[in-house]
């Protein structure tokens, strides 16, 4: 605030995690068993293709993302409930075809549909925010290497902050479970 | 994961795939037997007690009846649907589907003990279950006049000709492929399942339709539903996928079908019973709207009549007891992934699925303008087919193996893993 024309000064760079390199599926599972058993809770792995078992090898829960759209469900449903009721029992009433104003029969199709409809925007939205999307940068992208993962190359990057890290006695660690290349990522 | 790869060899030795020999023997026995006498009690009631009681007993047989055309129905078209789609995760459990399929023949038989009793009823007490097909009650009746060119005696008897005529052709020859390569191991037999599966499917669909027409919705002439071929199947469905289950679990609690039927096999099992139960649900809420919506009095009787008395407890306790509690209870992970839970969420289905179809076929019964509330004839009458197929059905699993020996997909069948 005080001073416009000098520029800020770069932020000096900081350790942000460990990444080391896999060549396939099995390695990097195998690895993944490895970082789960010693219990590293800030750590993460990166693959061009679906891995089948990864989740398990890596000991994650079960997503949290059932109970967003599960909740969502619900709010759908109630939506759905007091709009048709409010519309059509309140608001603007027309008797059509002789039915009651406010029958859960009409009701029970947009009850559906929104149920639906709220679930996926649940699953969706939900999605982005537990995964903390959409962000403009991450640390890793700062590799050069770390391109391969979109094309022939599996990752595993351990954060700086996962309360078992220690810079080289993680670096062996990887290195020992098979992992190549391993590089320090600063942010 | 190649790493993960099972021993064919010990998957398929004697003790995992075979009952031991002379195993449900008595049970097949007091089953079949305890069927039979309740089809004879059924029969002896309805012949001594009068016209109401002889038309209850004919309701109530024609109920177990179609509970047993719906287990062999669903098995059919499941396994044709398994073929044409070439699922790999069912290979190891196609044997059970298999099984009620095989017992298509007794569809034919039960249908004409039915038409038996129908026939002495009438001759004894002037019973009908079919009341079209009382040329006194229709006479004068220009909506039966309308549909006389359908819905007459000779066109129904040779259409349920044609139905049990496709229906055992496609079953004997599926279940001759599947057991014929047991033995000599012809992987063309696949093919064969699979090209005949295509007809097959298309055939079942016509002829399981017209004879849901037939059985069900000419019960009341006048009546009539275009969602009615679709829910005789969807009930169908969920009875079979609920009944195979159960089967499997009981046959790995025995120890059988290690690897063959693992957790995962289950956890997909489970969703497909979770995903019937919702068709039914969706099938059956979309024939009551229509019904409701366009308020056609021809139509509006089916429902009017189950508003009445003692079915209208039945109209709650249907929608709820067959849909919304097995879908919250069906929802979870880890209940699709246990056996006891599921198993009694199939016994809960298998339950209410008779009771649906009692709804559905029964409470047209009407006497002199009054509905006939359950009655204890009932009981047996249902009972009294259901009991004949359920030992025939534990005959037929003890005979052979549980499992296909050398289907082409066994490998994928048996590495069968659920990732989700």
């Amino acid at each position: 605030m005080s001073d416009h024309s000098t520029p800020k000064a770069p932020r000096e760079p900081e350790t942000w995690g460990i990444m080391a390199e896999f060549a396939h599926p099995g390695a990097i599972s195998k690895a993944a068993e490895v970082m789960r058993d010693k219990g590293f809770t800030k750590w993460d792995c990166y693959a061009p293709i679906p891995v089948h078992g990864l989740d398990e090898a890596m000991g994650l829960k079960q997503s949290k993302i059932t109970w967003v759209m599960g909740g969502m469900c619900l709010a759908g449903f109630s939506t759905a409930v007091l709009m048709q009721w409010w519309m059509s029992a309140v608001d603007y009433q027309i008797v059509a075809g002789g039915k009651p104003l406010a029958a859960w029969e009409q009701f029970l199709p947009i009850m559906f549909e929104l149920s639906v409809l709220f679930s996926a925007f649940g699953a969706v939205f939900g999605m982005l925010i537990l995964n903390l999307l959409p962000r403009w940068h991450h640390p890793l992208f700062t590799k050069e290497r770390f391109l391969r993962v979109s094309d022939d190359r599996f990752v595993i990057a351990v954060e700086a902050i996962d309360p078992l890290f220690d810079e080289a006695e993680t670096r062996e660690l990887l290195a020992s479970i098979g992992g190549t290349n391993i590089e320090l990522v600063e942010d | 994961m190649s790493a993960a790869h099972v021993d064919r060899q010990q998957v398929l030795s004697q003790d995992n795939v075979y009952l031991p020999e002379g195993a449900g023997k008595t049970a097949s026995v007091a089953l079949m037997g305890l069927g039979l006498l309740a089809i004879a009690g059924t029969f002896l009631a309805g012949l001594t007690g009068g016209k109401e009681l002889a038309e209850t007993a004919l309701f109530a047989y024609h109920t177990g009846f179609l509970v047993v055309m719906g287990f062999m129905l669903g098995a059919l078209v499941f396994v044709m649907i398994f073929h044409q789609t070439n699922a790999g995760f069912t290979a190891t459990l196609r044997r059970q589907f298999e099984n009620p399929m095989s017992l298509m023949p007794l569809g034919l038989l039960l249908f004409l003990v039915g038409v038996a009793m129908q026939w002495i009823f009438n001759s004894a007490n002037g019973a009908y279950l079919f009341h079209w097909m009382d040329p006194a009650y229709v006479a004068g009746d220009v909506i039966y006049e309308k549909k006389k060119l359908f819905l007459n005696i000779p066109r129904f008897y040779i259409s349920a000709l044609i139905y049990f005529g496709v229906w055992i052709t496609l079953s004997y020859f599926l279940f001759s492929f599947s057991t014929r390569q047991d033995t000599d191991g012809d992987k063309w037999l696949t093919a064969h399942a699979r090209k005949l599966s295509a007809p097959g499917l298309l055939l079942f669909a016509f002829s399981a339709s017209f004879a849901g027409f037939d059985w069900i919705m000419s019960l009341d002439y006048h009546w009539f539903s275009t969602m009615l071929g679709v829910y005789f199947f969807a009930g169908s469905a969920v009875s079979c996928m609920a009944l195979v289950t159960l089967v499997l679990i009981i046959l790995r609690t025995f120890g059988r079908l290690h690897v063959a039927f693992t957790d995962d096999h289950l956890h997909d099992l489970s969703k497909l019973l979770f995903a019937f139960t919702v068709f039914w649900a969706y099938i059956s809420f979309s024939q009551y709207f229509l019904i409701w919506y366009a308020n056609i009095p021809e139509e509006t009787a089916f429902f009017l009549l189950r508003k009445q008395g003692v079915w209208e407890y039945f109209s709650w306790i249907i929608p709820i007891c067959h849909f919304i509690i097995p879908f919250v209870f069906l929802m979870a992970r880890t209940v699709r992934r246990s056996r006891p839970l599921i198993a009694l969420a199939c016994v809960w289905l298998l339950g209410i699925h008779v009771v649906d179809w009692y709804w559905m076929v029964r409470a047209g019964l009407m006497h002199d303008g009054e509905i006939v509330g359950p009655q204890f004839i009932d009981l047996f009458a249902i009972a009294g087919p259901v009991l004949v197929f359920a030992g025939l059905l534990v005959r037929k699993i003890a005979s052979g193996p549980l499992m296909p020996l050398q289907d082409p997909r066994l490998d994928e069948g048996l590495n069968h893993k659920n990732y989700v």
